[in-house]
């Protein structure tokens, strides 16, 4: 995997893929779709699809792929690599989803939660498939959250394509456990790789399996907080693991949208105008208010 | 602007010191759309300036895992941006040094002692203030989208040359 243009930029999303086998634009094709890397508080978040024709399908379960997660992660690269020899009828494509993505979403003004961007993105790799002229007839996807509303929302965006969405189906269909396999291959490079965005001073790359339960995991983040800025990007902020930590031992951010009741905090700048005196002072000016112009009468 | 809080407010005498006006170097400044709670130096040039990007609808940047955008904003023309500094009473000699540059030659510091005012003079301020940087532009930045040109820091910068023109000297005629 060429991860050159993660490298350049991980701060949004990125997108990966193989050529598409010629075949596949041909035959009748089946598509698994998988992710890696949506529990932890630690790095990216990637999607796969992987896709062959039906009447290859016994061929690409030969390989014996199965469930990423039961399988090293030598034995995940050595099928990965596979896979690409058979390239002339396996094709996949990958969605690399930032932790900076991924907690600028979940705490937008207008909340954009993991499973509603989780489905979304799905959703733009069966259409990328679509629009690189592969003949998708029949997806499978291990479901996030419900299956029945999430696949009826992927049968209503595909009306052509018969959609199955299944609770572990990385286990059950052998194109869902090909994807989770590129999804848990890209996620682990990635990783690996990260290109930490900040200029760390000893950086500390023993941050355990990433999973907030994980006690590495959580000293590492202890370790690495700055009281401004919290964390580097490449921690997802939007976990309650982080913003627990956050809340503890980083200075608190007030900002417009956050909730009123926080905003009584220390002095603001208007309280000057009534000490000493019960006299309320006349408001300025509108122009000024608009402004948030102030009379400046001492030097805080 | 007259105010009526003014009144009560305790007359304090403050010394500006005109020497770190001509020293200030350069700052870069980002005016961020929240309120930190906590004041310090923050390492701004490691965390925050390498992660802002140009992306298609202008700067790009992300502070607390919350989306921003930013826009380049000027100081009004005529004016100089400085980054002022108080002194806290009884720390003034430190706060001297502190201002005195960053290379703390001999030669350098007898000229200030000759611009500040002499210590029999000091006494009688109540504060020193003194400018640390100095800028003429700064990255004013907004939650999720752009401030704008509506945005309240814009309007804020107009006022000097409203002030100005509502206080020339109306030609008769």
């Amino acid at each position: 995997m060429d991860f050159s243009e993660l490298e350049k930029d991980n701060t949004g999303r990125c997108r990966l893929s193989s050529p598409v086998p010629a075949v596949c634009r041909k035959e009748s094709c089946v598509l698994g779709v998988d992710e890696a890397g949506r529990g932890p508080v630690l790095g990216p978040m990637v999607y796969a699809i992987c896709y062959c024709p039906l009447s290859r399908l016994a061929d690409l379960e030969a390989m014996k792929v199965a469930d990423s997660k039961t399988m090293s992660e030598s034995d995940r690269d050595k099928l990965f690599a596979k896979m690409e020899e058979n390239g002339d009828f396996v094709g996949w494509a990958l969605d690399v989803l930032s932790p900076n993505l991924i907690s600028t979403s979940m705490l937008g003004r207008v909340k954009y939660n993991l499973n509603a961007l989780s489905h979304d993105t799905a959703a733009g790799l069966i259409q990328y498939a679509l629009d690189q002229g592969v003949r998708v007839t029949q997806v499978f996807v291990d479901t996030v959250g419900l299956p029945e509303t999430y696949q009826e929302r992927l049968q209503q965006r595909f009306p052509g394509i018969d959609v199955t969405v299944k609770a572990k189906a990385d286990a059950l269909y052998p194109v869902v456990s090909a994807a989770s396999i590129c999804a848990k291959v890209a996620r682990d490079q990635a990783v690996k790789n990260w290109q930490f965005v900040e200029d760390l001073q000893d950086l500390d790359a023993d941050y355990g399996s990433g999973y907030p339960n994980d006690p590495k995991t959580k000293a590492w983040l202890k370790k690495h907080v700055e009281p401004v800025f919290g964390f580097p990007q490449f921690v997802r902020f939007s976990w309650s693991t982080a913003q627990t930590i956050l809340e503890k031992e980083a200075a608190d951010v007030l900002w417009e949208d956050s909730p009123a009741q926080d905003l009584e905090g220390p002095e603001r700048i208007t309280a000057y105008f009534n000490k000493g005196s019960r006299a309320r002072p006349r408001a300025p000016h509108r122009y000024f208010q608009e402004r948030g112009l102030e009379p400046a009468t001492a030097l805080e | 602007m007259e105010c009526r809080g003014e009144a009560v407010v305790e007359k304090e005498r403050i010394h500006l010191r005109p020497v770190t006006l001509c020293d200030a170097a350069p700052a870069t400044l980002h005016l961020l759309p929240c309120e930190v709670l906590v004041n310090g130096p923050a390492p701004v040039g490691r965390f925050f300036t390498p992660a802002v990007r140009q992306g298609p609808d202008g700067l790009q940047v992300s502070f607390r895992g919350r989306s921003l955008r930013g826009e380049e904003a000027a100081v009004p023309p005529g004016f100089t941006g400085y980054v002022m500094v108080t002194e806290d009473r009884g720390e003034r000699l430190k706060g001297k040094q502190d201002f005195s540059g960053s290379s703390e030659s001999d030669g350098e510091r007898d000229e200030q002692e000759l611009v500040e005012a002499p210590e029999s003079l000091e006494r009688e301020f109540d504060r020193f203030i003194g400018a640390t940087g100095s800028f003429s532009s700064f990255t004013l930045w907004g939650l999720e989208t752009a401030p704008g040109p509506d945005a309240k820091v814009h309007g804020a910068l107009a006022w000097p040359s409203l002030a100005e023109a509502i206080h020339a000297q109306v030609p008769e005629d």
